[in-house]
């Protein structure tokens, strides 16, 4: 089983599924989805957001059954009815939000739910000559009898991986592994992996940076839309053709057409550079804290562009470099050593949160559920979020139930967000439109500088196309767009002018007309920089 | 290299040793500096530990309930009714029918908490704040049912209790040395005895519960799996764990725990249940428990200082007096402690808590009886609060769980 080509028909494939149907209520999420991954190999399987990618490999791994279609391992037909099924097929599981106790020991964690025993006690021994025969195989390296609170994101990974090898997996799930890594750690994840291969070991690997999926791949499948498009190996196509496979050509594409940035600055962003985090909103609940600011490296390092009216700026960058930070700052969430943010010429530096979002910005965060909505109120009491005192939601001192219902329902036709009520709690709503709930907010404001951070991640293709349109409208009738973005076509295609940031620096001005993914993703891996203006 | 480094470099049992070890000296030095000399007599140390097993007790439920990520501040309630059942089946039956009928009760209350938090996912105050108010009505309802009077039950008579031991030699040997007022080999001798004579079962019992749960909770699988719980749940879940069944678990120890320190409070500790007789043990034993770093080490630290401080204003002739000269020297020296690893917040509270122990010592000659009363609770709290580290709750402790929640 270490032969790393395996010839075909000779092995039979690792994974086989044939017709997979999958349909949760409303949405149809997989159909006819054929996939055949070759035993110890690398396949990688590539969409956008909200193709169905996620669905498919729960499906693989016993988190839901499939509506119709068969699955097949290592030439056996099985049927998974829970994750421990698939685990005993020797399915492991990586999942993009790691899955760890902070508090325990990496070998606590490591071994929990399948701990050898002695005589009543933990045979904490046994589990550490395992562990230890697993770090020579794969060549992973981590000291097992740390807290795994003091480990970093890349560490974290490797502890979920040894905890899938650990209980015996020879296929190896990873979803979206590099999202939350920083170039370098990226490039040890890949190390690993290829050694995982060569000791036999079969990985599927869930990714939409198409330069990764080419360097690493021994096959690449594409969905979309809920459906597998196309299998190809990476010597057959390059990441424009990938990209094409991927949106697919009846797709609506992002492209803005005609030029509509005036010379009036509305965003002024000078100098600006942090050494301290935010108080720690986040990474405290989740296990992704950590990765920015570590080792002295200042958040934000004298940070300057300028957003003008009727212009969209673009920032790239792989998450985790400080944008997110660069948003807060201007939000005036995060605190700043040097520098100076003016908006439409007022310097904002140290007003606060409240005067600078009267001050006319509109903002669509990060993390629709954490920071967005109240997800168990009603639709038109998430309407008035952030805008409490603005005329058209209140009488006097109290909040205006009927005005803000009026304008709730204004906002859900106008935005096109699919409802039965304003009076549904937000949960209820699917993710695109509880994003669209988000835009219309924000929009209804009238804002005059919108900062939009991954506006249509993780939504659906009819949703994305109406949020672009409507960041179009905006910016023709003279708004100033932020855009921050993980989709480099939607960045190429939106923005009027495109910076990326690599450790908090803006290390890269470029012309999204002459730009290619393949440019920028050299620019955001901190390979290439240039401080001049490509146009 | 500093003694805060060096200190660090120790293992856990070697770091107990030596804290024990460090106090045993100030008690020793306050004794033979105020003249005090009940203060390690074996009657002193005796009274302490009786004293400490119910907050131990309270406070180790609230380490298994918190550990599995239930937060349980109706230990109080389950105090209560521990020690109603307690007293109830030790006159029935006799002794050890009272401390398994108080663990039962313990567990009653426990039941209800879990069923309420873990299956109908209710916030966890406001089941165990339910919990605390219910109680005491119960145990009065019962105790008008079932006797003449709704406050307290009759005395359980010497037969109806469970018995003490004395181990013979050590006992005896260690007399004439305790009563030399040797500096240090006296206390030790005092201390010694006190641990050895007349020592009710149920407290060696509770310290083996005690020092066995440290071992469950961090040696076997049902312990590792208990604390991933109150860590993360959906990652226990997804590697197999049963979340619920393990919290279930969780809080019915805990109620086990709490109801077996009541039954001691009402049937060994004292002759009889009585109305409000836990006076806020519960609570008491969930902070020490904080402040102990949800550790079983850390708590029977806190529950001996809280016993000892409550033992000295029992005894015999002033005591208090003493006790305060002996927490100004140890607060004295959690400041530099604490100081020397840069901890200012703690070093500075230290620091003022010594300064006002030492000047009530030297200017106040007769303390009013309410402070008597509260010097136990201050001093637990103050010496827990100012020498705790960094204190590290369960990341999931109060959270609902809601099966395949995570996204």
């Amino acid at each position: 089983m270490s032969d790393t080509t395996p010839e075909h028909g000779t092995t039979p494939p690792a994974v086989e599924l044939r017709g997979i149907w999958k349909r949760f209520p409303g949405v149809i999420a997989n159909h006819d989805v054929n996939l055949t991954v070759r035993a110890g190999t690398i396949h990688a399987i590539v969409g956008e957001n909200g193709a169905g990618k996620s669905t498919l490999m729960n499906t693989l791994y016993g988190m839901h059954r499939p509506d119709e279609g068969t699955i097949t391992i290592a030439g056996r037909q099985v049927t998974f009815r829970s994750p421990t099924d698939a685990i005993a097929a020797g399915i492991g599981m990586v999942h993009q939000h790691f899955m760890l106790a902070d508090n325990l020991t990496v070998l606590e964690n490591i071994v929990l739910g399948a701990e050898p025993t002695h005589g009543g006690r933990i045979d904490f021994a046994a589990a550490k000559r395992r562990i230890d025969e697993l770090k020579d195989t794969y060549g992973i390296e981590i000291e097992v009898d740390q807290l795994t609170e003091h480990l970093g994101v890349g560490e974290r990974q490797r502890v979920e991986i040894l905890k899938v090898l650990y209980r015996g997996a020879r296929i190896l799930i990873l979803d979206e592994p590099t999202a939350v890594l920083v170039p370098q750690e990226v490039t040890e994840l890949f190390e690993n992996v290829r050694r995982l291969v060569d000791e036999g070991v079969t990985v599927i690997f869930i990714d939409h940076k198409l330069d990764e999926v080419l360097e690493v791949s021994d096959d690449i499948t594409v969905i979309r839309s809920g459906t597998t498009v196309a299998t190809v190996t990476p010597d057959e196509v390059d990441a424009r053709r990938l990209g094409e496979l991927m949106v697919g050509s009846e797709l609506p594409t992002p492209e803005t057409t005609t030029s509509t940035v005036t010379d009036v600055v509305e965003l002024s962003v000078s100098g600006v550079t942090a050494r301290h985090a935010a108080a720690a909103r986040h990474g405290a609940a989740g296990g992704t804290g950590g990765t920015a600011g570590s080792g002295g490296r200042p958040l934000l390092d004298d940070v300057s562009f300028e957003v003008r009216r009727g212009e969209i700026v673009g920032i790239a960058g792989v998450e985790g470099n400080g944008q997110l930070e660069l948003v807060e700052a201007i939000l005036g969430l995060q605190r700043i050593d040097a520098g100076s943010i003016h908006l439409a010429g007022d310097d904002i530096t140290s007003l606060s949160v409240r005067k600078r979002r009267h001050a006319g910005i509109g903002y669509i965060p990060f993390d629709r559920q954490r920071e967005g909505l109240l997800l168990t109120s009603p639709l038109w009491e998430n309407m008035i979020l952030g805008y409490d005192d603005a005329e058209r939601y209140v009488r006097g001192p109290w909040i205006a139930a009927g005005k803000a219902k009026t304008v709730a329902d204004a906002a859900i036709a106008r935005f096109g967000v699919k409802t039965p009520s304003n009076a549904v709690p937000a949960f209820a709503l699917s993710g695109g439109n509880q994003q669209k709930l988000i835009v219309a907010r924000e929009m209804t404001a009238n804002p005059s500088l919108l900062i939009a951070a991954h506006p249509t991640r993780g939504v659906d293709v009819g949703a994305q196309a109406a949020i672009w349109d409507e960041l179009r409208a905006a910016r023709a009738a003279g708004l100033a767009v932020l855009l921050i973005s993980a989709d480099l076509d939607e960045l190429i295609g939106l923005s009027d002018s495109l910076l990326v940031m690599f450790r908090g620096a803006v290390t890269a001005r470029l012309d999204p007309a002459t730009a290619t993914p393949t440019q920028l993703g050299m620019y955001m891996a901190g390979e290439v920089q240039s401080q001049e203006e490509v146009a | 290299m500093n003694v805060s480094e060096r200190l660090g470099s120790l293992s856990t049992a070697q770091r107990t040793v030596a804290t024990g070890c460090s106090l045993l000296l100030l008690i020793s030095i306050t004794r033979v500096w105020s003249g005090a000399d009940d203060l390690t007599s074996a009657g002193t140390v005796g009274a302490s530990l009786r004293l400490a097993v119910p907050i131990a007790m309270a406070g180790l439920g609230g380490i298994y309930a918190e550990r599995s990520g239930v937060v349980n501040i109706a230990l109080e309630g389950m105090l209560v009714l521990g020690t109603w059942f307690g007293a109830y089946a030790a006159l029935e039956w006799g002794g050890w029918a009272g401390i398994a009928f108080g663990i039962v009760g313990g567990m009653l209350g426990a039941l209800i908490h879990a069923v309420a938090t873990i299956t109908f996912k209710v916030d966890h105050i406001i089941s165990g704040v339910a919990i605390n108010i219910m109680a005491p009505g119960v145990t009065r309802f019962l105790t008008a049912t079932v006797y003449d009077r709704p406050t307290e039950t009759p005395t359980i008579p010497t037969a109806n209790r469970t018995g003490t031991f004395t181990v013979p030699l050590v006992s005896s040997g260690l007399e004439s040395i305790e009563h030399r007022h040797w500096f240090l080999v006296s206390d030790v001798a005092g201390v010694v005895r006190g641990l050895t004579t007349e020592v009710s079962w149920v407290a060696l019992l509770a310290v083996v519960v005690l020092v066995g749960s440290w071992f469950v909770l961090w040696r076997t699988r049902f312990g590792l799996r208990l604390r991933s719980i109150g860590e993360n749940p959906y990652a226990a879940e997804s590697l197999g764990v049963s979340v619920v069944r393990m919290q279930y678990y969780g809080v019915l120890i805990s109620g086990a725990c709490a109801g077996l320190g009541g039954a001691f409070l009402a049937t060994v500790q004292n002759s009889q249940y009585k109305e409000a007789q836990t006076g806020g043990r519960g609570f008491i034993g969930l902070a020490t428990m904080i402040f102990g770093n949800w550790r079983p080490g850390g708590l029977a630290a806190g529950a001996g200082l809280f016993g000892f401080s409550q033992a000295l204003p029992l005894r015999q002739g002033d005591l208090v007096g003493p006790l305060l000269l002996l927490v100004a020297m140890l607060l004295a020296v959690i400041a530099i402690r604490q100081g020397a690893a840069a901890r200012w917040r703690q070093a500075i509270a230290a620091a003022v808590g010594s300064a006002v122990s030492a000047i009530v010592y030297a200017q106040v000659d007769e303390l009013p009886k309410q402070f008597i009363q509260a010097t136990p609770y201050v001093v637990t709290l103050v010496v827990l609060a100012t020498a705790s580290q960094k204190l590290r709750p369960p990341a999931a402790a109060g959270q609902i769980y809601r099966r395949g929640g995570a996204h």
